[in-house]
């Protein structure tokens, strides 16, 4: 591996260099969450410290240069250390969250255990191990994916697989999943590191508070994808020397997996099925014979195999958040699909669009899914050849005919009363606001570019009012920005009043996640092949985004209690002393000139405000919006 | 580029063998040369020369690193000339019974070193396009296509035939290369993106 990161070298200074910072003690007090507790001081052989879940700690015990902005946080949870103890706060129906970190010296083997005497409650304990990841870039290991373990846990340090050089801290994700219907109260637990004849334990204290979170999201957060070969390169145990991998029922539990890891975060996943000049992955779309006025759907098979645990919910069985269908699929239609291109413009190809989507609506209303929105949706961009138009990001003003000729086209193969929920969705940015006038009603899910769409500020009230759907989209933090880094979306979708945000890729970890990360900001999941599991296994991302959704939810909750815009400039000013209306761009001059003569520089000038804004969001950020919300909730009467 | 190691045939005959790659096969190359020498006749280069709009051409070779997106950003075309175009390869690809695009390449004005694919079709197969290049280096047989207007098989990656024709305009000047493509293995999943 080299020289030693230079995390071992620095970081001791750096820490002690925060203890000295002064505003400490407030702040701890304030996130509800008493941080920190260790059982032996440094210099002992074993020790077992807990942290909140936005510091991350590194393999040699340290904070993550990312964290340590959290420096009153830091600073607390250092005169805190003599305490044996932490204590946790949280609402009903929901994850509360912390870091677990194993420190040895001078010892290889431990036992880690940890146990909540949570009686009849049903408060269920999930623990993963953290994997560090090399950042080459920064000659640093940062954490981020996490693998399921059993406890007690047994191992070595350095851990065999992670393979650090020097590494003396494992850190540990701890869920604690509290069902709704657990009685409020205190819990209390213990963890205890056991190294030879060193022992060292930490006690747990857990206070479940009366609220419910909500089951609904207030902001959807959604986990795109393209595509499905990616997935035989991610798990090669289960697609090597099998020709047939992509149609194998393995296959599909595989897809069915994505989609619950994302579920059970609070979140959605896409997966797009075709690509820019209109080729169509099979497991996506029904099988076509013919052409012209007998061109028709030959075969559900693989689809059905693909969607029917998707759409009737059955996929989710089992899970904590129940079986249910999923909320949003994209649909393969596409300029190519399900009439062929070489008709465009004549009336074959109208005819072979309207019957086979005809078919595809009484399928669905047959199987009754009826809950999911299928969503007609163009990714294609003129740039990549396929097509003469885009239909992702139009630029163009003239693109938004072909917007029209497909609405013309699906009004006529879909009954008007059809239980099935199609919906024209377009991604939208440089031409949003022409077509938000141009294409109402005609499309009615609006999935903007978070950039633009921060000078309209008057947009998301106005197509929601008419009963659009809107979303906004940007794509995941790395893992070297500071924790908090992945509630920005969703709490500036709450702040926008927007009903959903995009992570436009969120599956891909690049070639070596595990040696070599670029900096995660692709994916919000890892492939489990590498443990032997036939499914993703989620990231700290991932979970502190859960977490901030949760708070989201139940925050927006309350507004039947405290206004809803006392309850948004609150929440601000705490995540980074600012005002709901610091999450705008004024309106650039730039707006009313045509998108022709904009360029991605002045587009960048003309949202430099809130790209400061979300620049610098500090690692405590969320903690302190979650320290407001417990505080309000306590509060309840 | 790898110009030695490139092996192809000038000539309407398909390729009996391929450097460094599987050897094609014969059948499938033939039916493929076939639909490049029909091609070659039945499209109008003239029209192809009307796709790309001046804004596109404006564009595609100015650099500004702050927008990386600018060329992709202002790439247009011309709707009336890409869709008869697009049709014509449509149909064309449709002359074998087996998966196969027809894919338009052309050359640059004022950068022969360069060349760049126009129109792509719905297999999204090609032996030469790197997945997103609005423009690319020259790629050594459609040179030798353009200079010499005849057709060319190309074998020269794995499993991938592909067969290059000339498209002329109403002057007789070769301005364009068509490439009939398909893989002797078809992956039905491969930028499906």
């Amino acid at each position: 591996m080299g020289d030693l990161p230079a995390n071992t070298i620095h970081h001791r200074r750096i820490m002690l260099g925060h203890i000295t910072n002064g505003a400490p003690f407030a702040i701890t007090r304030c996130l509800g969450l008493c941080l920190l507790a260790a059982s032996c001081l440094r210099g002992e052989a074993v020790s077992v410290r807990a942290y909140p879940e936005y510091l991350r700690v590194d393999p040699f015990g340290q904070l993550v240069q990312a964290d340590r902005a959290a420096s009153a946080t830091q600073a607390a949870v250092q005169q805190r250390q003599g305490q044996r103890s932490i204590s946790l706060r949280g609402a009903r129906g929901g994850y509360i969250s912390f870091h677990l970190v194993a420190e040895l010296r001078g010892v290889e083997e431990y036992t880690l255990g940890l146990s909540l005497g949570a009686g009849n409650s049903g408060i269920q304990t999930d623990v993963y191990r953290e994997w560090f990841h090399y950042i080459e870039s920064a000659n640093r290991y940062y954490p981020d994916a996490l693998i399921p373990i059993e406890l007690p846990y047994r191992s070595r340090l350095p851990e065999p697989d992670n393979r650090i050089r020097g590494q003396t801290a494992q850190a540990f994700w701890i869920d604690f999943w509290i069902p709704p219907t657990a009685a409020p109260g205190v819990y209390r637990g213990r963890a205890l590191l056991r190294a030879g004849r060193h022992r060292a334990a930490l006690r747990v204290e857990l206070k479940v508070l009366p609220p419910v979170v909500p089951e609904q999201d207030v902001v959807v957060v959604d986990q795109n994808s393209y595509g499905s070969s990616w997935l035989g390169e991610q798990y090669p145990r289960l697609a090597q020397n099998r020709p047939d991998f992509y149609s194998t029922d393995a296959f599909f539990r595989l897809i069915q997996a994505y989609h619950r890891i994302f579920c059970e975060h609070r979140g959605v996943y896409h997966q797009l099925g075709y690509g820019h000049a209109g080729k169509v992955g099979p497991e996506f779309a029904p099988a076509l014979v013919g052409i012209g006025r007998s061109r028709h759907i030959a075969n559900w098979d693989l689809y059905d195999r693909h969607y029917r645990p998707l759409f009737d919910g059955s996929a989710f069985a089992g899970t904590r958040r129940g079986a249910r269908p999923i909320p949003f699929v994209y649909l393969p239609i596409n300029p190519e699909w399900p009439a062929s291109f070489v008709n465009w413009g004549e009336l074959g190809y109208e005819v072979e669009f309207v019957n086979v989507v005809s078919e595809m609506e009484r399928h669905f209303r047959q199987k009754q899914w009826t809950q999911t929105r299928f969503e007609v949706f163009f990714n294609h961009k003129k740039r990549y050849m396929g097509f003469p138009w885009d239909g992702d990001e139009v630029r163009f003003p003239k693109d938004n005919q072909y917007f029209m000729e497909y609405a013309r086209l699906l009004k006529k193969a879909l009954p008007p009363d059809t239980p099935v929920k199609f919906v024209f969705r377009a991604d939208v940015s440089w031409d949003m606001e022409q077509q938000f006038r141009d294409l109402q009603g005609v499309v009615r899910m609006w999935i903007s570019s978070g950039g633009i769409l921060s000078w309209y500020k008057d947009a998301p009230r106005i197509l929601r009012e008419r009963g659009d759907l809107v979303w906004y989209y940007s794509g995941p933090p790395g893992v070297r920005e500071p924790s908090a880094s992945i509630s920005k979306f969703p709490f500036q979708g709450w702040l926008w009043g927007v009903d959903g945000f995009v992570h436009w890729l969120a599956v891909d970890p690049g070639q070596d996640p595990w040696f070599h990360l670029e900096d995660g900001s692709t994916t919000l999941i890892y492939p489990g092949d590498r443990f032997g599991r036939e499914e993703p296994i989620p990231s700290i991302r991932l979970k502190i985004q859960r977490n901030c959704l949760q708070d989201l939810a139940l925050l927006d909750r309350l507004k039947n209690r405290y206004p809803l815009d006392t309850l948004k400039a609150e929440a601000a000013q705490r995540y980074n002393n600012s005002r709901p209306e610091d999450w705008w761009n004024p309106r650039p001059p730039l707006a009313d000139q045509p998108a022709l003569e904009w360029t991605n520089t002045s587009i960048d000038e003309a949202t430099s405000r809130t790209s400061k804004i979300l620049g610098t969001i500090r690692p405590d950020a969320w903690a302190r919006v979650h320290a407001y919300l417990m505080q309000l909730i306590s509060e309840a009467p | 580029m790898k110009f030695l190691g490139l092996l192809f045939v000038v000539s309407g005959l398909p390729a009996s063998a391929a450097q460094g790659g599987l050897a094609p096969t014969p059948d499938l190359a033939a039916q493929l040369d076939e639909i490049a020498r029909v091609g070659s006749v039945m499209v109008d280069g003239d029209v192809c020369q009307r796709i790309v709009t001046e804004r596109a051409l404006t564009y595609m070779f100015k650099v500004d690193v702050r927008d990386q997106w600018l060329a992709g950003d202002n790439y247009d075309v011309d709707n009336a000339a890409f869709i008869a175009m697009k049709k014509t390869l449509l149909r064309l690809s449709r002359l074998v019974s087996f998966p196969a695009d027809v894919n338009l390449w052309m050359p640059i004005k004022g950068h022969p070193d360069k060349i760049r694919v126009v129109i792509r079709n719905t297999h999204e197969m090609s032996q030469f396009w790197p997945w997103g290049a609005l423009y690319q280096d020259m790629i050594p047989q459609m040179k030798t296509v353009l200079e010499t207007g005849k057709r060319v098989t190309v074998t020269d990656k794995p499993g991938w035939i592909s067969a290059l024709a000339p498209v002329s305009d109403s002057l007789g000047d070769p301005v364009g290369v068509l490439e009939v493509v398909t893989q002797t293995q078809v992956d039905a999943h491969a930028n499906v993106k």
